[in-house]
C-alpha cells in the first residue's frame, strides 16, 4: 500500500514529540500520546466539574450522567470489594475515568489513542499488580501466600497447583495490559484499512466510486462497534482491577 | 501513575512506600526497554519503539497523578456530597411521609370508632322507640277493642229487646188478624186469649230460632 501512496494502518500509532525534553538521560518529550492523556483528564474533569457545578437536588442531564458514572464505579467497586474499598474509590473512579475517555477521544478522526501504546497499558497494570500485591503483603504478612494454595485441594496436587496458581497470578498484570492494548490496536487498526480500502476504490474513479461504498459501510458499523470496545475495555480493566484488590483485601 | 492507594494503616507511610515502588518499576521498565533497544533496530509497531516509552511512562504517572488528586480532593468528595445530600433529603421526606401516614390511620380508626358508637347509639334508640311504639299502640288497641266490645254488646242486646217487642208485636196484630178471619169464615167466636196462644205457637213452630 506504502508504494501507492497509502499510509501504513499502524502509521497512526507513531509517537511524535510535540515538546522536546529530556532528563537524567531520558527522552521525556511531551507527545501526541501525553497530549491525549492529559485531554483525557482535562476533558473528564471539566465534565464532571461543570456537571456537578450546582449540585442540584433533581440533577439534570449533565448531572444526571456524572451521577450515573460515580454511581458505576461506586457499585463496581462496592459489589466486588466490599466496605472496605472505600478507601481506593478515587483511584478505581480516576482508572475508570481516564480510560473511558482516552478510548472514547481515541476514536475521534486524528486524534490519538494512548490506550493502544502496550507500555502505557503494562505501566498501569503492573502498578495495580504491585499496589495489591504490597496490600496483600501489608494487610496479611506471611498469611499471604496461603493465597497460592488453593483450599480443599487434594494433597497430592498441591505443588502442581501452586505453580499453577502462582504463574497465574504473575501472569495478570500481562493479562491485564494486553487485553486493552490489544483491543486497542486491533480496532484502530481495522477502521484505518477499512477507511484506506474506501479511498483507495473511490481513487480509481468511475464505478469504483460506488464499490467503495461497501468498506464505508463497513466502517461506520465498524465505528458503533469501537465505540462499545472502548467503553467495554474501560469497564473491564477497572473491574478486574477490582477483583484483584478484593482477593488482596480478603484472600480466598 | 500516581501512588495513592491508601489503606487504613498509616497513609504517609503507605504513600512513600508506593511512591518508591512506582519509581522503581518506572527505573526497571525504562532500562529493561532500552536495553531491548540495543538490539532491535526497527520494529514493526510503533508501540515497540521503546525509546518512546521512557516520555509515555513520565507523562503517565505525571498525568494520571494529577488527575487522581482532582478526582480524590475535588470531584469524588462533591458527587458523593451531592448524593449524600440527596440520600438524607429523601430520607427525611420519607420519615416525615410515613409520620404522615400513620397520623392519617390513627385519625382515620378514631374516626372510625366514633362512627361506630354513634351507630350503635342510634340502633339502641330505635329498638327502644319501636319497642315503647309499640307497647304504647297494644295498650291503646287493647282499650279501644275491650269499649268497641261493650258497645257491640249494648247494641246487641238492644237489637234483640226491640226484635222481641217487634214479634210481640206482630202477633198481637196476627191473633187480631186470626180473629177477624175467624169471625168472617166460620162465624165463631174466639177469645182474644185463645188466638194469641195459636198464634206463638204457629209461630214458634214456623221460625223456632226467632222466638228466643
Amino acid at each position: 500500500m506504502a508504494s501507492q501512496g497509502m499510509h501504513s494502518p499502524v502509521e497512526q500509532f507513531e509517537i511524535t514529540p510535540l515538546i522536546e525534553l529530556s532528563f537524567g538521560g531520558y527522552d521525556i518529550s511531551f507527545t501526541n500520546s501525553s497530549l491525549f492523556m492529559l485531554l483525557s483528564i482535562v476533558v473528564s474533569g471539566v465534565f464532571l466539574i461543570m456537571a456537578m457545578r450546582r449540585g442540584e437536588l433533581v440533577p439534570g442531564r449533565m448531572q444526571g450522567a456524572a451521577e450515573m458514572m460515580y454511581e458505576f464505579v461506586a457499585d463496581m467497586v462496592r459489589s466486588n470489594v466490599g466496605s472496605e474499598g472505600r478507601a481506593y474509590f478515587p483511584f478505581i473512579f480516576t482508572l475508570f475515568v481516564f480510560l473511558l475517555f482516552g478510548n472514547m477521544l481515541g476514536l475521534i478522526p486524528y486524534s490519538y489513542t494512548f490506550t493502544s501504546q502496550i507500555v502505557v497499558t503494562f505501566f498501569m497494570a503492573a502498578f495495580v499488580f504491585v499496589g495489591v500485591t504490597i496490600i496483600a503483603l501489608f494487610k496479611h504478612g506471611m498469611h499471604f501466600f496461603s493465597f497460592f494454595v488453593p483450599a480443599g485441594a487434594p494433597k497430592v496436587l498441591i505443588p502442581f497447583l501452586i505453580v499453577i496458581e502462582v504463574i497465574s497470578y504473575f501472569v495478570r498484570p500481562v493479562s491485564l495490559s494486553v487485553r486493552l492494548f490489544a483491543n486497542m490496536l486491533a480496532g484502530h487498526t481495522m477502521l484505518k484499512v477499512f477507511a484506506g480500502l474506501a479511498v483507495m476504490i473511490s481513487g480509481a474513479g468511475g464505478l469504483a466510486i460506488a464499490g467503495s461504498l461497501l468498506p464505508f459501510l463497513a466502517l461506520i458499523g465498524l465505528t458503533g462497534l469501537e465505540v462499545l470496545v472502548a467503553a467495554l475495555q474501560a469497564y473491564v480493566f477497572t473491574i478486574l482491577t477490582c477483583m484483584y484488590l478484593n482477593d488482596a483485601l480478603h484472600l480466598h | 501513575m500516581d501512588c495513592k492507594m491508601e489503606t487504613d494503616m498509616s497513609k504517609n507511610g503507605m504513600v512513600s512506600y508506593l511512591m518508591l515502588v512506582t519509581v522503581t518499576c518506572y527505573g526497571l521498565v525504562c532500562k529493561s526497554g532500552l536495553a531491548f533497544a540495543d538490539g532491535a533496530s526497527e520494529p514493526g509497531l510503533p508501540q515497540l519503539d521503546v525509546s518512546t516509552w521512557p516520555s509515555q511512562i513520565f507523562w503517565l504517572v505525571v498525568i494520571f497523578g494529577v488527575g487522581y488528586l482532582m478526582m480524590a480532593k475535588i470531584i469524588t468528595p462533591k458527587i458523593g456530597n451531592v448524593l449524600e445530600d440527596r440520600r438524607i433529603r429523601l430520607d427525611n421526606d420519607l420519615g416525615k411521609a410515613r409520620e404522615a401516614t400513620a397520623e392519617a390511620a390513627k385519625i382515620r380508626a378514631e374516626y372510625e370508632a366514633d362512627l361506630e358508637a354513634a351507630r350503635n347509639d342510634a340502633a339502641a334508640f330505635a329498638r327502644r322507640a319501636t319497642a315503647e311504639a309499640a307497647k304504647t299502640a297494644a295498650s291503646v288497641e287493647q282499650k279501644a277493642s275491650k269499649k268497641l266490645a261493650s258497645r257491640i254488646a249494648t247494641a246487641e242486646k238492644k237489637l234483640a229487646a226491640t226484635k222481641a217487642e217487634a214479634m210481640e208485636n206482630l202477633n198481637i196484630v196476627a191473633a187480631e188478624a186470626a180473629l177477624d178471619a175467624v169471625k168472617e169464615l166460620t162465624g165463631l167466636k174466639a177469645t182474644k186469649i185463645q188466638a194469641e196462644k195459636t198464634v206463638k205457637a204457629a209461630a214458634a213452630a214456623m221460625f223456632p230460632q226467632e222466638i228466643n
